[in-house]
């Protein structure tokens, strides 16, 4: 019951704030009249001509590129434009549905206490007194109520608009400074939002060049126009050639290396490391800490670790060293212990896998590394193994295993990071050696196939980008550099 | 135990006693012996975490098991009410938002919530010794979207793009010898500068990619391109080490003025 | 089918992601946000994992008496006190027997450790038993303050802000600032080092430290500075951009692998 009496008191507010968008609307519409009467020596400017409009390609929908050519007054004379302002023209029904929206908004501001922005007077101050009436659960009633009833309207906007100008507005969208020929209006695609612009529904725009007295004069309206959302996004065309030129390498060195094709991989120091590290501690008799970083299951990077630690972990299964893997991420304890796990079952040690080789510690990066911290200084490891995404915490962890005496490997693909890790560690992988790390301790055939694609990506780059330096010193050698551009 | 440990504990005690009731005395507020404490505490834990700096100490364990513990609970309380209750909770139905007194979000596919539901619960059969390897779904769903969602956007920010950036003109302005040596000076700005600021970065970048070449050995031409590649990725890690220190020496000036301002009021 | 059906998942995800990136329209990004909501969603699930696994490793500790196992209550009493104060809140003024509450709370945990660890269970589950019910009397009865099981009004707890204030803020920001020593402990590190490579990054260092030292005689500052910021701009730059491309593909191909299933170490099969 309450609810409807409070849907009967938004409705009031909402007619008697429609009165004052009226005279609002009223007022833009017919506002170059009346300047024009009120001060005579006012002269107005020459209007925007040529107003086209088209749907905003390779969108979501719900957005509308504008181009104008410029007032002849723009930057000149003593009636220069100053700036243009964009109107749009909408069916009663939305300014309507508005009002209820307003009144969403402030429910919403209650709700979460921030009405402390509402300037006393205004129209949402009103509603913000109504509404303060009532307790939370009525709040949430009313509004999920209203949002239905928001939601029911909207449907009908699409015919609604099909009167212009019968029944309707000009709405004030946006502004831009002189010399601005063109504008998109993008629109919310929230049914809830005041700036909804609904899809398949006919739209009127028009364009006023206003100058420094605010005299205005409008363009032609333009419309109807339509938006709509796209299926294919033709700007990221490039990106479709990428991703087939790279998979097709991909699976031609894969196949390659699996007929047996003998593919030859540089050295790398901090792998190299890792076994003789393994086979240190097992000599001295103490444990090996891997660290996976901050990163989540989701991280490439941490991806690229898991393999790694899978190497480590059979390696130290064969050696029966102690491994301690304490864990930030709760998924990637998860996902480590599968793989250590198997990688025991693997070395053929299952019953020396124990649950808490791979524990959480805690989700707070620096709780984590006092934990951490703490570990190297009590079980003393003889090898600390950094690999996966890290941040500040790096060098934390770093000069502490350094301090505490281990042999320290580690690999990031966090930039920022990378050069504490090469002062503190004695070997460090950069960046993408990490990720090759992985096919290094495999040796398997197919993980070295991708290494070789891998390899080919990065000559074709060299080789593009040598093309384009010489181009570049001619003028035709910009349309070389735009094949590369994906706008958004 | 050691003598020296029980006169320490007992000295570090008192002070912590003395510091709790002075502050609560000259604290003004509702509660002021609380906040006494809580203050006291705080600067106990400061100290405590940096005596680590000298060695291993019970008080640093003390500090970091603390800190485990609390802020695991902390994530988690946190995670429930934000994720659980604020997120999917209210798109579930409207008899269970009622129940946790959220707002039901009313949507036309709200049915599609269960299924994380559901691969959370599989997600906890890992704590059955039958059911584990139901928990490797859940994993594939989140290794799967992600691996895709990178894939595609790697290969445009960090292929595509890094492509056309690294296209410079190597000659800039260039009207020919006469004008360049009659225009020649050493600012930032000049043509000559400019000019050999471009070719470092060309160079720069294809000796670094060179320097990551993986199936083709360092040797020869190669290998001086390489070896001219970790040089400028070593010039870069000690400048961005040179750029983090003022900023890690500031976060140090501020904890020392928690201790010396808001504890122990000595300065202002 | 219990090993292949899971990269088989992956493989759609993964197919699906990619699509998704070309196509523009609602629906998909419908999906693409209903698909982010998830993984956050099973994230939670996991961190129930994850406390859970704190607590058996740390009551593992206490059970076998492991070098500082003492520690391990510290952590746990941490762990309660902030779930019990983050699902409960203050309805009025007083605090009526809260902590009383709090603390029968606390001795039901200790009890129940001691029930797993010792030998005399019937004693120890008798007295997990007593604080219960103490702590539910207390919860039934007392009105002074609620079990917000249904709110977030846990979150704003005072107690429980206290924690994270005057706890967990001080303790975090002071690792932070441990950084300061650490930074320059590792400098001297590199300092020390003697080949070129290390050289190379302790002289660049050194430049764009001294940039702003006003103390330096002949005008170098300003040499200094412009010397820096050259670094920064050029061979920074390029370095930064050869690490960038090198990185990319590295996710570049290592995703693919995820996604065709050559890459599955992640799995616990490598």
């Amino acid at each position: 019951m309450k609810v409807k009496l409070l849907i009967m008191v938004v409705m009031m507010l909402a007619l008697s704030s429609f009165c004052f968008a009226q005279d609002n609307a009223t007022e833009a519409g017919t506002e170059d009249t009346d300047t024009t009467a009120v001060v005579e020596s006012i002269i107005l400017p020459a209007p925007p001509g040529n107003l086209t409009g088209i749907d905003k390609p390779n969108d979501h929908g719900h957005a509308a590129i504008l181009s104008w050519d410029l007032s002849p007054d723009d930057g000149a004379g003593e009636n220069s434009v100053l700036k243009y302002e964009i109107y749009k023209w909408v069916p009663q029904l939305m300014l309507d549905i508005n009002l209820v929206r307003d009144s969403l908004s402030v429910i919403q501001r209650i709700l979460r206490n921030t009405t402390s922005g509402i300037t006393e007077g205004t129209q949402a101050d009103s509603m913000k007194i109504v509404f303060e009436k009532y307790s939370r659960d009525e709040l949430f009633d009313i509004r999920n109520t209203l949002i239905a009833h928001v939601k029911q309207e909207n449907t009908g906007l699409a015919e609604a608009s099909n009167s212009y100008p019968e029944n309707g507005a000009w709405l004030f969208v946006d502004k831009k400074p002189s010399g601005t020929k063109s504008f998109v209006h993008i629109g919310s695609k929230d049914f809830k939002s005041a700036g909804f612009v609904p899809d398949f529904a006919n739209l009127y725009y028009r364009v006023d060049a206003v100058t420094i007295d605010g005299a205005k004069s409008s363009s032609k309206v333009l419309g109807p126009i339509q938006t709509s959302g796209q299926w294919y996004n033709t700007y990221r065309t490039p990106v479709v050639f990428s991703v087939l030129f790279f998979t097709l390498l991909t699976i031609y060195f894969v196949r390659e290396a699996r007929k047996g094709a003998d593919l030859y991989v540089r050295p790398l120091g901090g792998i190299e490391a890792v076994d003789d590290a393994i086979g240190r501690a097992t000599e001295m008799g103490r444990p090996i800490l891997y660290v996976l970083g901050l990163g989540s299951a989701a991280d490439i990077a941490t991806i690229a670790s898991f393999t790694i630690l899978g190497r480590v972990a059979k390696k130290v299964a064969e050696y029966q060293t102690e491994l301690l893997v304490p864990t930030y991420d709760p998924i990637v304890m998860t996902v480590a212990q599968e793989v250590v796990k198997s990688a025991y079952l693997d070395a053929g040690r299952p019953d020396a896998y124990k649950e808490d080789t791979v524990h959480f510690v805690t989700q707070s990066q620096f709780a984590y590394v006092a934990a951490v911290n703490g570990i190297m200084l009590r079980e003393l490891p003889a090898t600390n193994v950094y690999m996966g995404k890290f941040f500040a915490e790096s060098l934390i962890l770093a000069e502490t295993g350094a301090l505490a005496g281990s042999i320290q490997i580690s690999g990031t693909d966090e930039i920022a990071q990378i050069p504490f890790f090469i002062v503190a560690c004695d070997y460090t992988l950069i960046g993408e050696e990490l990720y090759a790390a992985s096919a290094y301790l495999g040796k398997e055939p197919v993980l070295l196939g991708s290494l070789k694609a891998q390899d080919y990506a990065k000559a074709a780059i060299i080789l593009l980008a040598v093309i384009g330096v010489v181009l570049a010193q001619f003028e035709f050698g910009a349309a070389f550099v735009n094949l590369f551009e994906v706008a958004n | 135990m050691k003598k020296t440990t029980i006169i320490t504990f007992a000295v570090i005690s008192a002070l912590f006693l003395v510091s709790w009731i002075a502050k609560g005395m000259f604290t003004e507020g509702s509660s002021p012996f609380l906040d006494g404490f809580l203050v006291t505490l705080a600067a106990f834990l400061t100290l405590a975490i940096m005596s680590f700096l000298y060695k291993d100490n019970p008080y640093y364990k003390f500090a970091e098991h603390l800190f485990v513990g609390v802020s695991a609970a902390y994530a988690m309380c946190l995670g429930f009410w934000s994720t659980i209750v604020g997120n999917l909770i209210p798109r579930l139905s409207s008899g269970i938002s009622e129940f946790f007194k959220v707002s039901y979000i009313e949507g036309d596919y709200n049915f599609i919530y269960f299924i994380p539901i559901i691969f959370g619960i599989l997600l906890l059969m890992r704590l059955s010794p039958r059911g584990g390897w139901l928990s490797r779904w859940p994993l594939a769903f989140i290794v799967g979207t992600t691996a895709g969602l990178n894939f595609v956007r790697y290969l445009r920010s960090d292929f595509i793009n890094q492509v056309s950036s690294t296209i410079v003109p190597l000659m800039i302005d260039w009207q020919g010898f006469g004008h360049f040596f009659s225009n020649l000076n050493f600012s930032a700005t000049g043509q000559l500068v400019m000019m050999f600021s471009n070719l470092v970065i060309f160079i720069g970048v294809t000796c670094g990619i060179i320097y990551f070449y993986f199936s083709k050995e360092h040797t020869g031409w190669f290998g001086r391109a390489s070896k001219i590649g970790i040089w400028i990725l070593m010039i870069t890690f000690g400048a961005s080490f040179g750029y983090t220190v003022m900023g890690r020496i500031s976060l140090l000036v501020g904890r020392i003025t928690f201790l010396f301002r808001d504890w122990l009021e000595i300065i202002s | 089918m219990k090993r292949q059906l899971p990269f088989l998942l992956v493989f759609l995800f993964g197919a699906f992601m990619v699509f998704q990136y070309y196509v523009p329209h609602e629906s998909s990004e419908f999906v693409y946000e209903f698909l982010l909501d998830w993984v956050m969603i099973i994230g939670i699930f996991a961190l129930a994992l994850g406390i859970w696994s704190l607590y058996t490793v740390s009551v593992d500790k206490i059970r076998h008496k492991k070098e500082n196992w003492a520690y391990s209550y510290v952590t746990l009493i941490g762990l309660f006190i902030m779930v019990v104060l983050g699902f409960t809140y203050k309805v009025g003024d007083s605090w009526g027997f809260y902590s009383v509450f709090v603390i029968s709370l606390m001795t039901l945990l200790g009890f129940l450790i001691q029930t797993s660890v010792s030998k005399d269970k019937g004693l120890w589950l008798g007295l997990s038993g007593l604080s219960l019910v103490v702590a539910l009397g207390i919860a039934f009865t007392d009105d002074s303050w609620g079990i917000a099981f249904m709110t977030s009004e846990g979150l704003s707890n005072t107690m429980f802000t206290n924690f994270a204030d005057f706890v967990l803020t001080p303790i975090l920001a002071t690792m932070f600032s441990l950084l300061a020593f650490f930074i320059a402990s590792a400098a001297y590190r590199a300092f020390r080092a003697r080949n070129i490579l290390a050289t190379l990054l302790l002289i660049a260092a050194i430049i764009v430290m001294l940039r702003f030292n006003p103390y330096m005689p002949f005008g170098l500052p300003e040499y200094m500075a412009k010397t820096s910021n050259w670094l920064m701009n050029v061979p920074n730059l390029a370095a930064q951009r050869a690490i960038v491309i090198g990185i990319g593909l590295g996710i570049v191909a290592t995703s693919l692998k995820v996604i065709l299933g050559i890459e599955r170490g992640y799995m616990g099969k490598g």
